[in-house]
């Protein structure tokens, strides 16, 4: 407060009361009518000095004319002031009293003998005498009687400066009183907006309940549905022998397990939680193989054209959301255009200048229906949907965004009803060069040697399978239920070959914690992540860790197992001393 | 006050002598003349207030101003009154009766009644003395000289006369003059 200018305290005062502005406004004119009056009184004495003066040179030029008695001199010099309107009143005395000449003008007749004496004011006028001398020698006396300025001309004077002192005056009451009353508006505009804020921000909570209650329903139900094929799978299965049934009931459970894990595949990208295993990757080879996944999920009248430029930056996503991403929107597209058409995908380089980033541009361009404005800023809320009931989840612009999100990059969707829709995906290029092809291509096989794997692992269920798995790839394996626990058996049971942690455990260590720890400790010593759920997900990869992410398969988990082991000493050839 | 009073006495006299006196063309001229002789004693006191004399002219700064009155003195006890007690800056005025004009004379201001000699004025023509002769002279008149205008006595001044005896008389008075030879 005490720091702000002297300029924007004084208004803040103004802004509080109408009374500061009024009172500066009185104060200015009480200093101005003291001015005037110190003025008025200056003005007096310098007339009267003036007069002095006049009078002075008038007794000089009477010297000779009132020592010679040539009373016709003498009356030529006083008929001379009679021109100026300044005098009234002038008269010539000889020594012994004597009125030589004169004249008055208006009032009050010349006094019969003159008494020099000081200046002095009689109502309007300003009476002066002075002596007629010559060497010293005293010959008569003047009497000047003039004027004070007249009523009219001191008014004339002060006209003007009175108007704009009153103008100026009034100028700072009103603005005072004016800018009062709009700071008092302004703070009851500040705190109607605060409340509006308010209540926008409890309509959104609101709002964000409802979306929850209809993900939780729409889960569950979809849950219900994959839940009823498994259980009722699992009891048919139970109840034939036939192994070609078996095989069929055995397919449907799996396909209801991939659906249900996809579902929430999508469910965790859409809260951006979804752990991302982000790949350096090459945005036109990646794009161009998902040209059968196009073929099989686009209509036979929807064309798919690509458009790449040359020399596209790489960048670094996951691959397979990326595929979903891409798959969203163009099956969003397929459904825009029911009576066929083009869709475009195109990528571009987007150079960033001094404050942004350089980035890359995927877009995804439709001639289909194009989407209304005003429902153009809902496309991205979960479970928005214009699909008709049973078509459409409504998540898969949520995923889209989500993933994107989640990635650094940024949507942008632009439409026109009845010419189209194009939806861009930027995502920032990335500084390190292209990642070679290793995880699809490794061979998974049952491994020969007997490797000892640690499983760090709370929950019970899960780690019993993940050993029944690891048992059935070939490989050995002791579970630990903490972090400590973990720690405790790398000392004492030992040696192991691998250290497999899930990332969310009970204690004072989690899973990545562990995984840093066993790196001090055992630097030779492959760790392999695994997690569900987890924002450290995204730190785990970030630090190096493979990440298995749940729920895998069998297939993932041996070939993650086997790329750790590969990628680290032989421990169990060679054991420590 | 002595003064003030013979001043209204004076006053007194010359109105007598305006309104009274004037049927009488006998008596008039008479008394036309002295009351003539009144005003140029009046006149004679105060042209020592509108003349510079040098400074050699006085001995100290308060030495007296002295009017000497020759020949012919139509003043007497007169011209004594007008200038008791009167001073030009710190010089009091004194008068001097029936001097003779002659080189040297202690005067500043020489009256010369009647008949002024010119070979008297010569003499003292290179001395700061303010000469001062009488009205209707024919002859030779001094730096001033008295004269008649109408009723009334005026005065004509001789400025190079003046400046010839290194006394400067002052333009007020030479404005009053009926005429002035420079």
């Amino acid at each position: 407060m005490t720091d702000q200018p002297l300029g924007r305290r004084l208004m803040a005062a103004l802004a509080r009361t109408p009374g500061i502005g009024i009172g500066i406004a009185s104060l200015l004119l009480v200093a101005s009518l003291a001015l005037a009056y110190h003025n008025e009184d200056l003005s007096r004495a310098e007339k009267v000095r003036e007069v002095e003066v006049q009078a002075r040179v008038l007794a000089a030029s009477l010297a000779a004319p009132l020592a010679f008695d040539d009373d016709a001199a003498a009356r030529e010099y006083i008929d001379a002031l009679k021109a100026s309107p300044d005098f009234d009143a002038v008269g010539v005395y000889e020594e012994n009293g004597r009125l030589v000449a004169g004249f008055t003008r208006a009032g009050e007749p010349l006094p019969p003998t003159n008494v020099v004496s000081q200046p002095r004011v009689r109502g309007t006028e300003i009476i002066v005498t002075v002596p007629v001398e010559q060497s010293g020698t005293r010959l008569g006396s003047v009497y000047v009687g003039a004027a004070k300025e007249s009523w009219s001309r001191r008014a004339a004077r002060y006209l003007g400066i009175a108007i704009v002192v009153i103008m100026a005056s009034l100028l700072v009451a009103v603005l005072g009183a004016f800018y009062a009353s709009v700071s008092a508006a302004n703070r009851r505009l500040q705190a109607e907006i605060a409340g509006r804020e308010e209540a926008e921000e409890a309509l959104r909570r609101a709002q964000k309940m409802e979306a929850m209650g209809q993900l939780t329903g729409g889960v569950a139900h979809d849950f219900n549905n994959l839940l009823m094929v498994a259980s009722s799978g699992m009891e048919l299965l139970e109840r034939t022998t036939d192994p070609i049934r078996r095989d069929r009931l055995k397919d449907g459970i799996r396909q209801a397990i991939e659906r249900g894990s996809k579902l929430t595949q999508q469910l965790l990208t859409f809260a951006r939680r979804s752990p991302l295993s982000p790949e350096i990757i090459d945005v036109e080879a990646r794009i161009r193989s998902l040209q059968d996944l196009f073929e099989r999920s686009l209509r036979e009248d929807i064309e798919v054209q690509f458009d790449f430029a040359e020399g596209l930056w790489p960048i670094a996503v996951d691959p397979s959301q990326l595929d979903v991403a891409i798959l969203n929107i163009a099956i969003n597209a397929r459904d825009a255009m029911p009576h066929g058409g083009t869709i475009r995908i195109s990528a571009q380089n987007y150079p960033g200048d001094k404050s942004t980033r350089d980035m890359v541009r995927i877009t995804i361009r439709d001639a289909g229906n194009g989407i209304p404005p005003e429902l153009l800023e809902k496309v991205f809320e979960p479970f928005f949907t214009t699909k008709a009931v049973g078509t459409g989840t409504g998540l898969g612009l949520s995923q889209v965004y989500g993933f994107v999100r989640s990635s650094g990059g940024e949507v942008r969707i632009e439409s026109e009803v009845g010419k189209g829709t194009a939806v861009s995906l930027l995502f920032p290029r990335s500084s390190e060069p292209l990642s070679t092809e290793t995880s699809s291509d490794t061979a998974f096989s049952r491994a020969e040697h007997d490797a000892m794997v640690l499983v760090a692992e709370d929950d019970e269920h899960v780690a019993s399978l993940v050993g029944e798995m690891l048992r059935e790839l070939g490989y050995k394996s002791k579970r630990a239920a903490t972090a400590a626990e973990a720690l405790r058996m790398i000392e004492e049971s030992g040696p192991f070959d691998l250290a497999l942690s899930d990332m969310i455990m009970p204690g004072k260590m989690n899973g990545l914690e562990l995984a840093q720890e066993i790196v001090r400790r055992e630097p030779d010593l492959p760790v392999v992540l695994m997690t569900g759920y987890s924002d450290a997900a995204v730190s785990a990869t970030a630090q190096g860790f493979p990440l298995l992410v749940k729920p895998y398969t069998m297939e993932t988990l041996g070939i993650i197992v086997g790329q750790a082991l590969q990628s680290a000493p032989r421990q169990a050839d060679q054991p420590n001393p | 006050m002595v003064r003030k009073g013979s001043l209204r006495i004076w006053q007194a006299i010359m109105i007598a002598l305006l309104i009274g006196l004037a049927p009488s063309a006998a008596s008039a001229k008479t008394a036309a003349s002295a009351s003539a002789y009144a005003v140029e004693a009046n006149y004679l006191s105060k042209f020592a207030a509108f003349v510079e004399w040098p400074q050699s002219a006085f001995d100290s700064p308060t030495a007296p101003l002295t009017i000497c009155v020759s020949g012919q003195d139509p003043f007497g006890q007169m011209l004594d009154e007008k200038v008791r007690g009167q001073h030009i800056n710190d010089h009091p005025l004194i008068v001097h009766h029936g001097e003779t004009v002659r080189s040297g004379m202690p005067c500043h201001i020489l009256y010369v009644g009647g008949e002024a000699s010119e070979e008297a004025l010569q003499a003292i023509k290179h001395e700061p003395v303010l000469t001062v002769t009488d009205r209707g002279g024919a002859g030779t008149g001094g730096m001033i000289q008295f004269t008649t205008v109408g009723r009334r006595v005026r005065f004509t001044i001789d400025q190079a006369a003046a400046q010839e005896g290194g006394i400067t008389i002052s333009s007020k008075l030479l404005e009053l003059a009926v005429n002035v030879s420079r």
